[in-house]
């Protein structure tokens, strides 16, 4: 078997004495695209803040390729530029320009030469369709735009995963459907994918594991149509017959 | 110099205005060196100032997680306790105080430091601690989420700090900026008292020598005026520059036809 990209090991987060996440167990494989599914509050999200060390678990560990992701400043930072993240809004830089989005964590975390952090800016800016907008700044652009300039930041650093936060939620109908054309045809390239959603067409469709997870525990894990087909547990039926109906 | 306004002069001054127009040519070199060393002062001592104020605010916003080592978390913990307090000190007294403590207090010490130089240390120091929560208040006001943008990618919070928050922070302090620098114009006519030879000194000296007071501060009340209005203006055209324009130009040499 191959070896995992990320692995979480009996992880648990609190807010006080909110429990949000209930000894989380996971890894993700290369290539795999996993779309985490569930109610608002069921802390999907949070898990994947704390995969990337946004949050601080307050049990358990992270690991990436079997190696825990110590609490030193130096290791996250070395784990967090391997590991991508697309947030529900945008994150993008205000002050500068989409080609100066892209291009400064590839200049000052990965120091590459000003050349190759453009060529890989281009690159990745066309794959999204948003290279004619590279003199744009963020406020001169619509959700959509943003979120696909978002993305193309994200791959500029070459991750090894790419984790999205609900990378739709705030967009209106129209702009969804442009942004989750993107990342269809992302997941078609080999990227591999962690995607925090409440598009269920796009998890059935396009995932190749979908985790249904409740009050903070991982209910259910399974490929799409199995989990979309025969959920087996009674919950996962409830919370899909409400999005599925019709 | 003087020539130019020849035609100008007056010897018999009576009205109020013409007392003003007298003396100003009388002690015309006074009047400028006066103004030279007010804008001098007080723009190395807001430049400086800033300086300080950023190092202090950034200081201030320091956070220490459980991520940290014990050392760096105490060597914080010290220098956002030496931080506050110094900003608490130069907040919460007079800057013509805080003047004559530091110019007396320094000789004091056998340091023979000049007035001119005392008055610039004082401006730095004052302006550096409203500057401090002004910084502060300006990285306060950038959302979360951009550090996060950074963070996520592996920009060590330092990093995030200079190349993501503060050149936002920046932008919208700017207009405060702009008012410490007016405020401190005016204020270094406090240094006065430590014999700095500014405007405020010079329109003492020339008020004494005829008793005509209120002439004397009305003309360098005009000298104050122009100078804020005109450096007013100047920030003004600061801000509008580095706004930027609305518009941007589509890059057609990528745009594609598909």
């Amino acid at each position: 078997m191959e070896e995992a990209i990320l692995g979480v090991r009996d992880l648990s987060k609190s807010f006080g004495n909110h429990e949000v996440l209930r000894k989380i167990d996971m890894e993700v494989f290369p290539k795999e695209i996993i779309c985490i599914v569930g109610s608002s509050g069921s802390g999907k999200s949070t898990l994947l803040r704390c995969i990337n060390r946004l949050e601080r678990q307050t049990s358990g560990q992270v690991l990436f390729h079997g190696q825990e992701v110590r609490d030193v400043q130096s290791e996250i930072n070395e784990y967090r530029s391997k590991v991508g993240m697309v947030f529900q809004s945008f994150n993008l830089f205000d002050h500068l320009t989409v080609l100066d989005n892209c291009m400064l964590c590839t200049r000052k975390v990965l120091h590459l030469a000003k050349d190759e952090a453009f060529g890989r800016a281009i690159e990745h800016l066309k794959q999204v369709g948003m290279a004619p907008f590279i003199h744009a700044k963020p406020s001169q652009l619509s959700g959509g735009q943003k979120q696909r300039v978002a993305i193309a930041r994200a791959l500029c650093m070459n991750p090894e995963v790419l984790l999205f936060d609900e990378p739709t939620s705030a967009l209106d109908p129209e702009m969804v459907g442009e942004v989750l054309t993107v990342m269809r045809q992302l997941a078609s390239t080999g990227l591999t994918m962690v995607v925090v959603t409440h598009e269920m067409a796009f998890a059935r469709d396009v995932s190749t594991r979908t985790i249904f997870m409740d009050r903070g525990f991982v209910v259910e894990d399974a490929p799409p149509q199995e989990l979309f087909q025969h959920p087996k547990s009674p919950r996962t039926r409830e919370f899909l017959s409400r999005y599925l109906e019709g | 110099m003087a020539m130019a306004f020849d035609f100008l002069t007056i010897t018999n001054p009576q009205s109020s205005l013409e007392w003003m127009v007298f003396l100003t040519q009388k002690y015309f070199s006074m009047f400028v060196e006066g103004t030279l060393l007010t804008l001098y002062i007080s723009i190395i001592g807001t430049f400086l100032g800033f300086a300080l104020g950023y190092v202090i605010g950034v200081i201030q916003d320091l956070q220490v997680s459980k991520v940290d080592l014990l050392p760096k978390r105490v060597l914080v913990g010290i220098c956002k306790l030496v931080a506050s307090a110094y900003v608490e000190l130069f907040r919460d007294t007079p800057m013509i105080v805080q003047a004559m403590i530091i110019y007396y207090g320094i000789r004091q010490v056998g340091v023979d430091i000049t007035p001119v130089a005392a008055g610039i240390l004082v401006t730095v120091l004052n302006t550096g601690a409203y500057m401090a929560e002004t910084v502060r208040g300006g990285i306060g006001s950038i959302d979360l989420g951009q550090r996060e943008g950074a963070w996520a990618m592996g920009m060590s919070p330092l990093a995030t700090m200079l190349y993501v928050v503060l050149p936002q922070a920046f932008r919208n302090i700017l207009p405060e900026m702009a008012n410490t620098f007016l405020t401190n114009l005016k204020m270094t006519s406090v240094l006065n008292v430590i014999a700095v030879q500014e405007l405020f000194m010079a329109a003492k000296t020339v008020g004494g020598n005829y008793y005509k007071y209120f002439e004397s501060y009305l003309v360098i009340a005009v000298i104050y005026f122009v100078l804020c209005f005109l450096f007013n203006k100047v920030f003004l055209l600061v801000e509008k520059w580095i706004r930027g324009t609305d518009d941007y130009a589509l890059a057609i040499e990528y745009l594609e036809s598909e």
